[in-house]
């Protein structure tokens, strides 16, 4: 015999009627109520946690049950077969499984699933999203930390030839608008956007030894243009952002963290590799040397000792590493210590 | 009216019957199972299963809740809440989007979802209220669309052009909209706290933010006052008291952040329930600002501090509070609610199926 408390649907009236059952039979007697109904058609809520059960029927009476032992030893004795989620709700090994799986899911996704999506989705945006992404960031950048460069025009237009006629080993010539701004917070720097538009600031041309060091420095950033890393970035960001919102459930982070994204952007070490690749190839292709790029990294690496002024280092993990590789790749320049 | 209320009228004086509490059995630890499984059910099949989560989440929260020794339910049939996720989805993205790539598009779309929204809105409270159930009687939404136009896009424009000095104004339209229009089987609940009530809450908790911003101005304005005083004088400064300064002046920014959200939480839910009745039935509401604050605030640093892990022990300790701080007052006996006659729900097709569910929490 099992207590139970019996709703007819119909009103909010309380019978208290008792259960058992006999043969296929389920039987349900008590004040003003008695009946008796196949087992196989009454559905049997799922068991969550020590919360109540519902016995229900078809005709949208049910009977809320309390005792939840007295329930399990009724149902033993009928063809009722816990649902597959409930018992794995109730396994304290899946439960233990699942912190585990969930844990090292995450850190799959953060590591390698992230990077991959991003990397794919920056392949597959139409250009106008890039396009009109930077334009708008060009012109939040230009209202509050860029200032007009002071390089002269003369100096621009040259700079300018010099990049546009690097041959392209895909064929061609850079299409990326090459663009002088002044900083006084980014220091020697230059930056991607995620249309390809590549922005010198003034710092950068003042530092470099000669022109063909610069050019260096643009094939790196050509790099980026060239695997989009602009793009993937934002997108990472975006996506963590966008999952973080979900999970704490706060709505104000999610807009409009593009600028900030594309100056703070910390590229992995991966993108850098990729873009330093890129570059000494596309230097050596132009009969140039790698070297001229490790050049440029280590008058960076003079100019801000020990990295602490925001700028191109700060942003470009492990200078010394790069600088090295950088060497290994050029024909001309013996690796220097 | 009795029959439309389906409260029969009290034969003599109603005798003095006692407030019946609700109560919340859930427990973290047991609920920290539910959560986890159906977490890693809902990444192994990338999302889809966070609809069949989300029914398992709110039937443990339902279930748990009790009024008068009964339970409360959720019947809500997990593809219409998947079926509502993905226009949520869509819909979030292609506001997203408009608003980052400002282009000609941006306005066709704001336009669209500023068009929709209220529908989807109202379809979304009805699905909710219809899939609530006590002792087998279900709650309905019968709020018309021009309602919700009206509540949603009109209100809400007014708002905007003035300045949200309407803000108020709105909120308490908008509670108007959903609890006259919300019934308990055939029994209708009211709502009669007025906008007066809304903007004395609004007004105080404003008044509070600007004299505590007055007090820091002048507390920072002055210790820096005093510090070049001192430091005109000959005198050295000392780096850390400065520093002690700063930080006790940003800790009482951090403190008044996290504060002021759960305080006018606290002061509007009780406004709203203490306010709201079921046929003749009150409903009491006490919420303390100050243990809702503790409450959020301890929340936060711990799913933190665990990696998230603590989320379900929150979700149960929040809901704990909240659901106990609130009691019914009988006017007559609760076994008296009729359900609502299957006819007058409307049609059952639209009842059911035109439902879209808009909450895209875990």
């Amino acid at each position: 015999m099992l207590q139970a408390n019996y709703f007819d649907g119909r009103s909010t009236r309380v019978r208290v009627v008792s259960l058992s059952v006999a043969g296929e039979d389920l039987i349900i007697a008590g004040e003003g109520v008695d009946f008796r109904v196949p087992f196989a058609d009454v559905k049997v809520d799922e068991r969550l946690g020590l919360a109540p059960r519902s016995l229900r029927f078809k005709d949208g009476a049910f009977c809320e049950i309390r005792d939840l032992d007295g329930l399990d030893t009724l149902l033993r004795s009928t063809a009722h077969r816990d649902g597959r989620v409930d018992r794995l709700q109730r396994s304290l090994r899946f439960v233990l499984f699942s912190c585990v799986a969930c844990a090292l899911m995450a850190v799959v996704a953060y590591r390698w699933g992230l990077p991959w999506a991003a990397g794919e989705g920056a392949k597959h945006l139409p250009p106008v999203i890039g396009k009109t992404l930077s334009v708008q960031t060009l012109k939040i950048l230009d209202g509050a930390i860029l200032t007009p460069s002071k390089i002269d025009k003369e100096r621009q237009r040259s700079l300018n030839t010099k990049f546009h006629s690097l041959r392209l080993q895909e064929g061609g010539t850079p299409n990326s608008a090459l663009l002088f701004r002044g900083s006084l917070q980014l220091g020697a720097n230059a930056f991607t956007l995620p249309d390809g538009t590549i922005i010198v600031l003034d710092e950068l041309v003042t530092a470099m030894a000669d022109d063909q060091q610069i050019v260096a420095v643009l094939a790196h950033e050509l790099g980026h243009v060239h695997g989009r890393h602009g793009l993937q970035l934002l997108l990472r960001s975006s996506a963590v952002g966008a999952f973080w919102t979900f999970y704490i459930g706060d709505v104000s982070s999610l807009l409009a963290a593009a600028p900030a994204a594309v100056v703070e952007a910390k590229y992995s070490q991966e993108l850098e590799r990729q873009a330093d690749d890129y570059g000494a190839a596309l230097l050596l292709h132009n009969g140039l040397s790698p070297g001229l790029l490790a050049d440029a990294l280590q008058k960076l690496t003079e100019r801000h000792p020990g990295a602490s002024k925001a700028g191109f280092l700060s942003t470009h993990p492990s200078t010394d590493e790069r600088m090295r590789r950088l060497r290994l790749l050029s024909p001309s320049t013996p690796p220097s210590e | 009216m009795e029959n439309i209320s389906g409260i029969q009228p009290p034969k003599q004086a109603p005798a003095a019957r006692p407030p019946e509490p609700l109560s919340f059995t859930g427990k973290g630890s047991e609920y920290f199972g539910i959560w986890i499984v159906n977490l890693l059910l809902t990444i192994v099949t990338l999302g889809i299963y966070s609809a069949w989560a989300k029914v398992r989440r709110l039937q443990y929260f339902y279930r748990h809740t009790q009024l008068a020794g009964s339970s409360f339910d959720f019947h809500g049939s997990p593809i219409k809440i998947l079926i509502g996720r993905v226009i949520a989805l869509v819909m979030l993205v292609c506001y997203n989007f408009s608003v980052r790539l400002q282009s000609s598009m941006t306005l066709v779309i704001l336009l669209i979802v500023a068009v929709v929204m209220p529908w989807l809105l109202r379809n979304s409270f009805r699905f909710r209220l219809y899939n609530t159930s006590w002792r087998g009687t279900r709650f309905h939404f019968r709020g018309s669309v021009a309602g919700s136009y009206r509540v949603f896009l009109l209100n809400g424009f007014l708002t905007l052009i003035t300045l949200y000095v309407m803000a108020p104004f709105m909120h308490q339209r908008l509670k108007a909209y959903q609890h006259d229009n919300s019934y308990f089987g055939r029994t209708q609940f009211s709502f009669h706290a007025r906008a007066g009530q809304f903007y004395l809450i609004y007004l105080l908790l404003l008044a509070a933010l600007a004299a505590f911003f007055v007090v820091m101005g002048v507390a920072g304005v002055g210790s820096a006052l005093s510090t070049m005083a001192h430091q005109r004088q000959g005198g050295k400064v000392d780096p850390a008291l400065v520093l002690r300064t700063v930080l006790i002046l940003y800790g009482a920014l951090i403190l008044v952040g996290v504060s002021i959200g759960p305080t006018f939480r606290a002061l509007i839910t009780n406004l709203i329930w203490n306010n709201t009745r079921l046929g003749e039935h009150r409903i009491e509401c006490s919420l303390s600002p100050l243990v809702l604050i503790w409450i959020s605030v301890s929340n936060m640093v711990l799913i933190v501090l665990t990696l998230g892990l603590f989320m379900p022990w929150a979700a149960v300790r929040l809901a704990k509070y909240q659901i106990e701080s609130m009691r019914l007052l009988p006017a007559s006996d609760l076994q008296e609610f009729e359900a609502a006659e299957p006819e007058s729900l409307g049609a059952v097709g639209e009842e059911t199926a035109t439902v879209f569910d808009f909450d895209i929490s875990l």
